[in-house]
């Protein structure tokens, strides 16, 4: 299925690179796929594509499957539930009375006199289970979402996550996307792993930068925007993995934008590059096409182009080997 | 006939929809009208509510989370706690004392209660924080996540135990209650529609938008809630109508859309509403279809019940 | 004495090679060192390989109570790092992955093995460090090893 391009071999070592924005909206996976569709005729790179955006995957709307026979499905069953045994239950109450669960996820029924589980509120940490003095609690797992794993229509694996809704394990899912990556065939023939990350900077963005090589924070000249990138700058951080910013429809008309230069200036923060507003971006979009591939000269692409080879540079001529 | 506030949750499943935009101006509708009026910001990964009303955020109250503490004097490393911890959250090794690995407790208590010698004594860290101030007379209740904890969805159950709070103790303190909601379509964002009497998902005219729409509107079916949507930049690249008719397609009921306008950005980035009593931006295209949007949710507030 | 834990392949052993996935390892392959010279060893397979969650710390345990005090590792999550460092433990950094526990173990007990400290090791594990040496690593005459690896080499 991998093959090395033009029958080179590739001398570049793994680079993973995230993402991420903190606000949601701001182009994060018209990018991912952008940067992608960009590595497809890259002799020296062999790509292949995360979307950890597990609450709303995107990605696979512009890098579709060629052919629906390669699709594969994966159901995952990382979140665990309690699930409650009458037949055991003694109607002492005492789960009710002593508080067995703190996610509030135990009600009592009146009118049967028995505990009932709030599937959502549930959190399956098993303290009923423990607890009850007649175990009638019992913790399952159950089905938290699926990945799907396929060769995009430019021939670059995508594998994505989709959580089941309710599940609660958002950042389980991300951590079991990169962990089923990481074991498709062929893995050590891939040079470049591009992740497609959420919004914010909880518990799903954690999972999905925590070991990797670069992050690409994108972020537009808003205040929100702002905001948002300075706090998931926060959490790169923390993890100390070195990370460029990429500001979109960096051009926009806004009162906000002195203020926004000035601070990002004075960061002295690692400026990949600067998306202008550009409608070709929608516009490829709407036909389900990246749009360096739909309007390989608009001025969107351009930059693009521009931050591919900046961010080439950084992962591969900036360091020691 | 029991008085208690009207909930509305602002919500959208992708980000960047305007989802803040939209909860921000509703709400200074209602206060225009002279409603009592709460937002709360439960987009606690990044709170920005408070960006959009020009104001900065007070009274900050941290928000605790449960820790295991050892008491090495009482402690007897039977391991007990460790053998029953799920998340494997308590390290223990023989003949030593149980560690606590904090970054995986679900914070279920359960180590505390089962030791057998009490050795395990509650302890708080502070995951994040919570605002409440009032901003352009709208009551403003915020929560934040710290950067770098992951547990956000104990900020928002503290956010949603004020409300509920407030709506047992206060019932006629506010009329209008505003959620305003994560991305996404996970537990934060669960919680506060699960709390809501209507819902407004807010979307945009891509193919990004529908997909998201149409899973954000799965889990509000879930949750038993009545919804509405708006789209958001509905000019653009003039998609409008083939997206309103793919709406309807899908049985969505519409509360109205929002078109590309410069008064909204520039409102936006100014932190003035674009709704407000001074607002220097009325007659506008943006203003206009707010009012719009303002009048269709007034009807369906009063469709049913009162 | 030391007893030295190294996580490794399939049924470990001297001549198994190092699994770079710390909590998810087949085996633990436990060489108790004595003057400088292997005394014993063992493998003990790891429990947590499977597990749903907290395999890094299930690890630690595992190797804790068999009386390890020390450890050879390629890739460490930020749970395992903060286990290990909570238990005390000596963690040392293997140069590459295409070692076999033998290699590694001439290497600890030359002291040409790198020492790091649980902070250093919970943030990433990719571009410093514990690279890959991409082109040489397969011709050091170890090739056939490389095959067990399979696709589980480094993760990202």
């Amino acid at each position: 299925m991998v093959e090395f391009k033009g029958g080179l071999r590739m001398d570049k070592q793994k680079r993973s690179v995230g993402i991420i924005s903190g606000k949601g909206g701001v182009g994060k996976t018209s990018l991912t796929a952008s940067l992608t569709n960009l590595t497809k005729d890259d002799l020296e790179i062999n790509s292949i594509v995360l979307d950890c955006d597990v609450d709303a995957p995107n990605l696979a709307l512009i890098l579709p499957v060629e052919s629906n026979e390669q699709v594969e499905t994966i159901d995952t069953y990382t979140t665990l539930k309690a699930t409650f045994i009458e037949d055991k239950c003694v109607h002492c109450k005492q789960c009710i009375d002593e508080k067995f669960c703190e996610f509030h996820a135990l009600k009592w029924d009146e009118e049967n006199q028995i505990p009932e589980v709030d599937y959502l509120a549930c959190e399956g940490c098993g303290a009923c289970k423990v607890l009850c003095p007649e175990h009638a609690f019992t913790i399952n797992t159950v089905k938290s979402g699926e990945m799907i794993h396929y060769l995009s229509d430019i021939g670059v694996p995508l594998i994505y996550g989709k959580t089941r809704l309710g599940s609660t394990t958002s950042g389980k899912l991300v951590s079991d996307v990169k962990e089923f990556a990481s074991k498709i065939d062929n893995f050590d023939n891939y040079n470049l792993i591009l992740i497609d990350g959420p919004p914010g900077i909880g518990c799903p963005v954690i999972a999905t930068v925590s070991g990797l090589d670069f992050i690409i924070a994108i972020t537009e000249p808003t205040p929100s925007g702002l905001h948002d990138l300075i706090r998931a700058i926060e959490v790169v951080q923390q993890f100390k993995i070195p990370f460029g910013i990429v500001i979109n429809k960096y051009d926009l008309k806004s009162p906000f934008q002195d203020q926004f230069k000035k601070f990002i200036d004075d960061t002295g923060y690692n400026i990949l590059g600067r998306i202008p507003y550009d409608l070709a971006i929608p516009k490829a979009m709407s036909f389900a096409k990246t749009v360096v591939e739909h309007a390989p000269d608009s001025k969107a692409s351009l930059a693009i182009k521009e931050i591919y080879n900046n961010l080439k540079n950084l992962l591969w001529n900036d360091t020691t080997q | 006939m029991e008085k208690r506030p009207k909930v509305i949750c602002v919500t959208g499943g992708k980000g960047g929809t305007g989802k803040t935009l939209v909860a921000v101006n509703i709400a200074t509708m209602f206060k225009n009208e002279g409603k009592k009026v709460l937002l709360i910001d439960g987009d606690v990964e990044n709170p920005n509510t408070y960006l959009l009303l020009g104001g900065t955020l007070e009274n900050k109250e941290a928000v605790p989370f449960f820790k295991p503490k050892i008491n090495e004097e009482k402690c007897t490393k039977c391991g007990l706690c460790a053998e029953n911890c799920a998340p494997h959250a308590l390290l223990h090794i023989k003949d030593a004392y149980p560690v606590p690995i904090l970054a995986v407790c679900s914070g279920c208590r359960l180590c505390y209660k089962i030791c057998p010698v009490g050795a395990i004594e509650e302890d708080y860290t502070t995951v994040g924080w919570t605002y409440s101030t009032k901003l352009n007379d709208i009551s403003l209740l915020v929560g934040e996540l710290k950067p770098t904890e992951a547990r956000s969805a104990s900020i928002v159950e503290v956010l949603m135990e004020k409300l509920t709070k407030i709506m047992e103790e206060e019932p006629t303190k506010y009329e209008i209650v505003i959620l305003d909601t994560a991305p996404g379509a996970h537990c934060d964002v669960e919680l506060l529609i699960g709390m809501a009497d209507k819902v407004i998902p807010v979307t945009e005219p891509t193919k990004f938008g529908k997909l998201d729409l149409l899973r954000i509107i799965e889990l509000i079916k879930l949750l038993n809630k009545d919804f509405r949507a708006i789209i958001n930049r509905s000019s653009l690249l003039g998609y409008r109508d083939q997206f309103l008719k793919e709406l309807e397609e899908s049985n969505i009921e519409m509360l109205g859309d929002i078109p590309l306008d410069d008064d909204i950005v520039n409102s936006y980035c100014l932190g003035k509403p674009l709704m407000d009593d001074t607002s220097e931006f009325k007659g506008g295209a943006g203003y206009n279809s707010f009012q719009k949007i303002f009048e269709n949710l007034e009807l369906w507030l009063n469709s049913k019940g009162d | 004495m030391v007893i030295v834990a190294v996580p490794s392949f399939g049924d470990g052993g001297l001549n198994s090679f190092m699994n770079p996935r710390f909590g998810r390892c087949d085996t633990f392959t436990f060489i108790t060192i004595e003057n400088n010279s292997i005394k014993e060893v063992k493998a003990v397979s790891n429990m947590a390989a499977n597990a749903m969650g907290g395999a890094g710390i299930q690890a630690v345990q595992t190797i804790g109570n068999y009386g390890a005090t020390e450890v050879i590792v390629g890739n460490l999550g930020p749970n395992a790092a903060q286990s290990l460092a909570a238990s005390n433990f000596k963690i040392h950094q293997a140069p590459n992955e295409q070692l076999t526990i033998k290699n590694l173990i001439e290497l600890y007990i030359e002291g040409k093995l790198q020492t790091i400290s649980g902070a250093t090791v919970a943030s990433h594990y990719g571009m410093s460090g514990s690279g890959r040496g991409m082109g040489g690593g397969g011709g050091r005459g170890m090739g056939g090893g490389r095959g067990m690896g399979g696709g589980q080499g480094r993760r990202f």
